[in-house]
């Protein structure tokens, strides 16, 4: 492979154990965190492909269509990288079927993970019991689903500390806010913080008589306000599930440190994936506005989808030109004068249009990579015409990711 | 399909990056134009409603925008505060418990807590009253998070009323139900790219709303339809023209050809693929057709505006 040694997006994909790729929805992320993977892989490393998206997505990207991904367990996706390459030796970036490392993917199921999570904390049979059985436990299990953040975070750490991977490469959840994502072990702590905990003490437990005395007697404004908006009755039950919790939460704010150390560690980058329209700088600011604020690593821009219209195209009276050449040579080659005149003036209008469009591209693509600076990159990748079907495709996607960083 | 906007609530949501917002817009205009009033949601917190008419951002209460038409962004504290007061009926009370640091982050970090509050504000606006006694809106039209939200949103009453089981929170849920159940009340438009992904997508996320909560998707608008510019067998004759590139000049002329192509073939995508949609919500399609922009002003929105007004008669 012939590759730069100071490329940074090399760099990164040889040396960091996790890279996030974050981003709004639509961008790309998850052919982008594909298309990484595969050529971390196919650089010699030992590498994971987490999606919390429905996989199919994911498999899709990786040329598998029609397989089931099992959730939460990572699935070797090529035993034999050298069947799946149709072009098996080195590419440009990498060292080819023969050399590469594990290619493995796995699907994020947060319901389950949650549970798998309440295992592990809780290793009391009788407390496990109690919160699996918990009323308010089982009713807001099918929320986890719509903000899986925390359990993806839980395993994220859990995955890097057994180190069975050299690498992690996340896909984000689609329609998050990534600030949502990123403090979701806050988040909970919050839920069930220590004055939280201290409310519930003073309810009195499901078996006790007279549920409701306490109330009357106001034990605090904050245990009313709670009983005048949910209502007495469920008091109780909130109280069970806090009291589940309260033994380990120590346990639990520690595993939220440490994976807040894993997010701002040296082995970790992010990657800001994005493609051209309205909101998309808007966001790719915000984002690294996010990431510095909270003294996260941040990689670099992946720029998807860029139309990459041919240089020749010009501006208007170049476009004139052209289309009087075009002209030319189709009443040479027997079209009707009529005929090409009509056809050339849509050709005409639609390259004007693309070229609108072409030129946006590039305004935002230099403005993202001024953005990045000297510390990060910025990597466009053209549109594509078609999705991807076959790995070969990813990889030259890849290709063309590492090859299209921009100055 | 002529009931779509006659509707009380227009849900848009559908995968990351296909223009919900934009289609949100476009429908929330066509009703107001068409002398509706109408207020427009925005769920997500960067507002893209608000540029368009020369706001910064969408209050966090409804304010009028343009004739017949209101704008509102969904703010999770606010709809705490909103919620609290509803049903502590104390405005100081609220403002003290919810200054407390620990009683906000508890309630901000509750499992679910956006959408039960924004499902609760949709309800209240919903059933809110003008000065005239009628409701205060005929139409509420919800640029909406990305369709798992949606589906998730479904879910909400069953859950809420699984946990509080009597008392006023459980006829709350069954209210929020009614509304989100009935199809003479709540439409759920899918909004998708004339392309692969989102349109599988689409389509499984309307087949799994009818099986798991038994809605019908009221419309499904395909964003970015390219227009068939050429035939064929013009493509051909302009691949003849232009030939293989090797005689003199004829690189530059290849970027029209470059341009053909590409038009081409994704107008021959939009064709291949839209058969598909129709046949999934019997003809509720509303094509609007890509306008080679990468933003669009207030004049593009009524450009599809008028669109869908064409494609609204036509069925």
């Amino acid at each position: 492979m012939a590759d730069t040694p100071t490329n940074p997006l090399l760099t990164m994909l040889d040396e960091s154990k996790l890279i996030i790729c974050i981003g709004s929805g639509g961008v790309g992320k998850t052919t982008t965190a594909a298309a990484l993977g595969l050529l971390a892989s196919l650089r010699g490393r030992n590498t994971l492909v987490l999606t919390i998206d429905p996989a199919r997505r994911l498999l899709q990207a990786l040329g598998l269509h029609g397989r089931d991904l099992p959730s939460n367990t990572p699935l070797e996706v090529f035993p034999r990288m050298l069947d799946a390459l149709d072009h098996p030796e080195p590419g440009p970036f990498d060292r080819g079927a023969a050399n590469a490392g594990s290619l493995h993917a796995m699907m994020l199921d947060p319901a389950a993970g949650a549970s798998l999570m309440v295992e592990r904390l809780l290793p009391d049979d009788a407390m496990r019991e109690q919160v699996l059985g918990n009323r308010i436990y089982n009713a807001l299990l099918p929320a986890l689903s719509a903000s899986p953040d925390l359990v993806a975070l839980e395993l994220i750490a859990d995955l890097h500390r057994e180190g069975r991977f050299d690498l992690i490469v996340l896909d984000t959840p689609p329609a998050h806010n990534t600030m949502d994502f990123l403090q979701a072990g806050q988040t909970f702590s919050s839920f069930i913080n220590e004055r939280a905990l201290k409310w519930f003490a003073k309810v009195p437990r499901k078996d006790a008589a007279e549920k409701r005395s306490i109330f009357r007697r106001g034990s605090s404004v904050a245990m009313s306000v709670l009983g005048k908006l949910f209502g007495a009755e469920i008091l109780p039950d909130i109280a069970e599930f806090f009291d589940s919790f309260r033994d380990v939460m120590p346990l639990m704010r520690e595993r939220n440190e440490q994976t807040d150390a894993l997010m701002r560690s040296d082995v970790t980058r992010f990657v800001a994936v994005t493609a051209p329209g309205g909101t998309s700088l808007r966001e790719a600011y915000h984002l690294r506005d996010l990431l510095r604020k909270e003294s996260l690593p941040f990689a670099g821009f992946v720029v998807n989808r860029v139309l990459q219209a041919p240089d020749g195209l010009g501006d208007e009276g170049r476009l004139q030109a052209l289309s009087e050449d075009l002209s030319r040579r189709l009443t040479s080659t027997g079209v009707p004068a009529d005929q090409a005149a009509s056809l050339v003036a849509r050709v005409h209008e639609g390259a004007r249009q693309l070229r609108f469009l072409d030129r946006a591209d590039r305004r935002q693509v230099a403005e993202l990579s001024a953005l990045a600076g000297a510390n990060a990159f910025c990597a466009v990748v053209p549109q594509m015409e078609h999705d991807i079907h076959v790995l070969d495709e990813l990889r030259d996607l890849a290709t063309q990711l590492v090859g299209g960083l921009q100055d | 399909m002529r009931h779509l906007l006659d509707r009380h609530i227009l849900l848009v949501t559908g995968k990351g990056g296909v223009g919900k917002s934009t289609v949100a817009v476009t429908l929330a205009r066509r009703a107001s134009r068409d002398g509706k009033k109408v207020l427009l949601i925005e769920f997500e917190s960067v507002s893209r409603a608000a540029p368009l008419f020369g706001l910064e951002e969408a209050p966090t209460e409804a304010v009028q925008i343009e004739p017949g038409l209101d704008l509102m962004g969904f703010d999770l504290l606010h709809s705490l505060h909103f919620f609290a007061v509803d049903q502590l009926k104390l405005k100081s009370l609220v403002k003290l418990a919810l200054r407390n640091d620990s009683v906000r982050g508890f309630f901000l970090a509750m499992p679910a807590i956006k959408s039960i509050l924004f499902l609760y504000h949709l309800y209240r606006l919903e059933t809110a009253h003008g000065p005239d006694g009628d409701g205060r809106w005929d139409l509420i039209v919800c640029d909406m998070p990305t369709s798992g939200f949606v589906a998730g949103l479904y879910g909400v009453p069953a859950m809420v009323g699984q946990i509080f089981r009597v008392g006023p929170l459980a006829k709350t849920a069954e209210g929020m139900g009614k509304l989100l159940f009935d199809p003479l009340i709540t439409g759920i438009v899918l909004v998708t790219l004339p392309e692969e992904m989102p349109v599988v997508e689409t389509i499984e996320l309307r087949n799994a709303l009818r099986k798991k909560h038994g809605i019908d998707t009221a419309a499904i608008v395909v964003n970015g339809v390219y227009p068939t510019l050429l035939e064929p067998a013009e493509i051909a004759a302009l691949g003849e023209a232009v030939g293989d590139g090797e005689s003199p000049g004829s690189t530059d002329v290849h970027g029209l050809l470059w341009a053909a192509e590409v038009l081409r073939g994704r107008s021959d995508r939009a064709a291949r693929l839209l058969p598909a949609l129709r046949s999934a919500v019997n003809g509720r399609v509303i094509e609007l057709p890509h306008l080679f922009k990468r933003q669009l002003p207030i004049g593009a929105i009524d450009e599809l505006a008028a669109v869908v007004k064409t494609a609204l008669k036509g069925t």
